[in-house]
C-alpha cells in the first residue's frame, strides 16, 4: 500500500511556498502524486530517475510578476515597430534596418487599435521605433492617436528633421511625448565608427533643435564597452545641453541583429516588453525580427498575446528560479 | 494614533510568516493597521494574550476554550474563517474493515492525534463517552505535534499510518487532514470514512476586555472586507484556508466546553 500521500501531506506541509520536496516514487505511485498534486494546487515539477518533486504551491503569475518593479512589469510596456527602413545602416542594428531593408509598416488604422487595446489591458506607456519613424508620411498621425491614449516616447535618430519633416516634427504634441535620440559618445569617432561618418553631429544638431522645439528629449548610447572616462564626458555633455540624468541611457550592444558581439539576450533570461511589429508579437524590441522570441502572429486580440506572454514569463521563472536581466530600451 | 494591534499566532509552518506578512500588509495604511508576533506553541501565545503583550491572538479552539475559562469567559471571540464555522472530525478505517459505525469500534484499536489536538483527541474521546464505548475501546496516542494543538497535522498523519500498519483499526482526523490526503479517492481501497462529528468551530481571533472595541471594530470590519474576488487577498486568504473571514460561531464550541470540563483538561498547560 502506497504511503506516498501522507508523506506528500507532511513534507510539503514543512515546506514553504515555492519550495521544493523530493520524494523516492515508485512507477506505480506517479499516478497519486499527479492526482494528488491537481487534488491540492501543488505543482508536479518532475518524476524522472525515481523522483517524484513536487513545489509546494500552484505556477501562479501572482509572484513572479509581483517580483518586478511596476514600471518594468510584462505589459506595461508597448512597444511598436512602426516600418524597419531606415536612413543610416548601423553596424550593430538589433533590428538589420538601413535603406535596403524593405519597408514593413504596422500603419495607422493599426497601431491604433494595439494602443487602444493595449492601454485596456494595462499598458502605462507606448514607445515607436523605427528603423527610423521619421521616414513614415504619417509619423504625426501615428504620433497623436498613440499620445492620446498613453504617454508615449519615440525613437529616432534625430537626423531627418528638414521640410515636410521639420513642420511633422513641429506639429507632435509636446505634453506626453520624449523624443528618445541616439548618441553613442561625447565626441564623434565612436559614435560614427558605428553609424556612418557625420552622423554624430547630424544627432547632436537633432538633439539641439529637439530641445529648442521644446520637446523632453531622452539620449540613449549604445556602448560596446564600458569606459568611465567617457562615460562621464558623454554625461558631461549632456548635463551641460539641460536633459536630466533620468534622460541619459547608456547600455551595451545586444547580440542580435547585425552585432557580431554583444550581450546575449534570451528569453528565458530577458524581461519582456511586449513588442508588435508588421510580422507578429515578440517578447522584447532587441529582437523583433528575431524567429526565436516571437510569441505569436496574431496582433489581435491585443490582450490575448499579453496573457500569452505573462503564461510565458512565469513558466521560464519558475523554471530557472533565477532573476531574469533587464535589457533597457528606453 | 494608536499604536498597531499585536496579533499572535503560532509558527507551526514556514509558510505562517508569508500569510502574515500578508495580512499585515493589508492592513497597511489602514484605520486599523496591525504587527504580528509568531509563538511557538499556543500555551506561550495564550500566556502573551492574558499578559497583555499581544492584543489579539489566532487561537485554536481548544486555545479558545483554555482562554475563556482563565478569563472566567471575559475573552471575546472576533472573527473566523468560514472554514472555522463548519469543521468536524472523521473516523477513518482500512477498506473492508468492517467498521461502520462508533459502536463498531468496541473491542477495536482507535489512534488519536496529539492530546492538545480538539479534532484529533479532545473531542474523539468526547463522542465515545457520549456514545457509551469510552471504556471499550482501545486508544493509541500519537503525540507528534504536542503543544500546537494538532495544527501540523502530523500526528494525524500519523495515526493513519498506524492504521495502514495494523497497528490500530481506526484513526480520528479532522477533515481539513482528511481532505488533505483526498479523502479515500488518492489512495483506492486503502481508507475509508465510517462515521462524522456534528459540525464545530474551529479558530477565532480572540482579544480581551482590556482592549476597546474601538481599536477592534475597525480591524474587524478591514478583515471582514477581504475578498476572494481580489487576487491580492486570494493569496491570503488561499494560504489560510478559507474564502472569507465571518463572525464567530460561539455555539460550536459546546462540545470543546463539554468535553474539556468531562476529561479534565487543564485550564494552563
Ligand atoms: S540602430 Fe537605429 S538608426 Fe541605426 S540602423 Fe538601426 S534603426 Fe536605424
Amino acid at each position: 500500500m502506497s504511503r506516498i500521500v501522507l508523506d506528500l501531506v507532511e513534507r510539503l506541509g514543512m515546506t514553504p511556498v515555492g519550495g521544493i520536496v523530493e520524494l523516492p516514487a515508485a512507477a506505480a505511485d506517479l499516478p497519486i502524486v499527479s492526482a494528488w498534486c491537481a487534488h491540492s494546487g501543488n505543482e508536479l515539477v518532475s518524476t524522472a530517475g525515481g523522483l517524484a518533486v513536487v513545489r509546494r504551491g500552484r505556477v501562479d503569475e501572482g509572484p513572479a510578476v509581483r517580483d518586478v518593479a511596476t514600471e518594468h512589469r510584462p505589459g506595461s510596456r508597448l512597444w511598436l515597430y512602426t516600418n524597419f527602413d531606415c536612413n543610416l545602416a548601423c553596424d550593430y542594428c538589433c533590428s538589420r534596418s538601413s535603406p535596403k531593408a524593405p519597408r514593413r509598416a504596422l500603419g495607422l488604422d493599426r497601431i491604433t487599435r494595439l494602443v487602444t487595446e493595449g492601454a485596456a489591458a494595462g499598458v502605462r506607456e507606448v514607445f515607436l521605433t523605427g528603423g527610423e519613424p521619421f521616414l513614415l508620411p504619417d509619423i504625426d498621425a501615428v504620433v497623436q492617436a498613440c499620445t492620446d491614449r498613453l504617454p508615449t516616447t519615440l525613437l529616432t535618430n534625430g537626423m531627418l528633421w528638414r521640410g515636410r519633416r521639420l513642420q511633422l516634427l513641429r506639429a507632435m504634441p509636446r505634453d506626453r511625448l520624449a523624443l528618445q535620440i541616439s548618441l553613442d559618445s561625447a565626441t564623434a569617432t565612436q559614435h560614427d565608427r558605428h553609424r556612418g561618418d557625420g552622423s554624430w553631429q547630424r544627432a547632436m544638431t537633432g538633439i539641439r533643435l529637439a530641445l529648442d522645439e521644446g520637446f523632453r528629449v531622452r539620449v540613449a548610447a549604445t556602448v560596446t564597452a564600458y569606459d568611465s572616462a567617457e562615460t562621464t564626458a558623454l554625461h558631461d555633455l549632456l548635463d551641460g545641453l539641460g536633459i536630466t540624468r533620468d534622460d541619459q541611457l547608456i547600455r551595451p550592444v545586444a547580440h542580435r541583429g547585425f552585432a557580431d558581439d554583444g550581450v546575449d539576450l534570451t528569453v528565458e533570461t530577458l524581461l519582456p516588453e511586449i513588442t508588435v511589429t508588421a510580422d507578429g508579437v515578440y517578447w522584447h524590441p532587441v529582437a523583433a525580427d528575431h524567429p526565436d522570441q516571437l510569441v505569436t502572429t496574431e496582433l489581435f486580440p491585443f490582450a490575448h498575446a499579453l496573457d500569452e506572454v505573462i503564461r510565458r514569463f512565469t513558466t521560464y521563472r519558475h523554471a530557472a528560479d533565477t532573476a531574469a536581466s533587464r535589457f533597457p530600451c528606453a | 494614533m494608536n499604536q498597531p494591534l499585536l496579533v499572535g499566532a503560532v509558527a507551526y509552518t514556514p509558510n505562517v510568516v508569508p500569510i502574515w506578512e500578508g495580512i499585515r500588509d493589508y492592513f497597511a495604511g489602514g484605520p486599523a493597521e496591525m504587527d504580528f508576533v509568531l509563538f511557538s506553541n499556543y500555551g506561550r501565545q495564550v500566556d502573551a494574550l492574558l499578559a497583555g503583550h499581544v492584543d489579539i491572538a489566532w487561537n485554536t479552539n481548544l486555545a479558545w476554550v483554555r482562554t475563556v475559562m482563565q478569563t472566567d469567559g471575559a475573552c471575546r471571540a472576533l472573527a473566523m474563517r468560514d472554514t472555522d464555522a463548519t469543521f468536524a472530525t472523521v473516523f477513518v478505517t482500512r477498506t473492508g474493515a468492517g467498521l461502520r459505525s462508533l459502536d463498531d469500534l468496541k473491542g477495536r484499536r482507535l489512534a488519536l492525534g496529539s492530546r492538545d489536538s480538539a479534532q484529533a483527541a479532545v473531542l474523539p474521546v468526547h463522542y465515545l463517552r457520549q456514545a457509551g464505548i469510552a471504556d471499550d475501546v482501545e486508544l493509541l496516542r500519537i503525540d507528534s505535534d504536542l503543544g500546537k494543538h494538532g495544527d501540523t497535522g502530523r500526528s494525524e498523519l500519523d495515526a493513519i499510518r498506524a492504521v495502514l500498519d495494523d497497528r490500530a483499526d481506526a484513526a480520528a482526523l479532522g477533515i481539513t487532514t482528511w481532505e488533505a490526503i483526498g479523502r479515500d479517492e488518492l489512495m483506492p481501497g486503502a481508507l475509508q470514512e465510517f462515521w462524522r462529528s456534528p459540525q464545530y468551530s474551529h479558530c477565532n481571533f480572540t482579544t480581551l476586555p482590556s482592549v476597546p472595541a474601538e481599536r477592534t471594530d475597525p480591524w474587524v470590519a478591514q478583515l471582514m472586507a477581504m475578498s476572494w474576488d481580489d487576487p491580492h487577498h486570494r493569496r491570503i486568504l488561499e494560504l489560510e484556508g478559507l474564502r472569507r473571514w465571518v463572525p464567530p460561531r460561539l455555539e460550536g464550541y459546546e462540545s470543546l466546553f463539554d468535553a474539556v470540563r468531562d476529561q479534565q483538561v487543564s485550564a494552563r498547560w
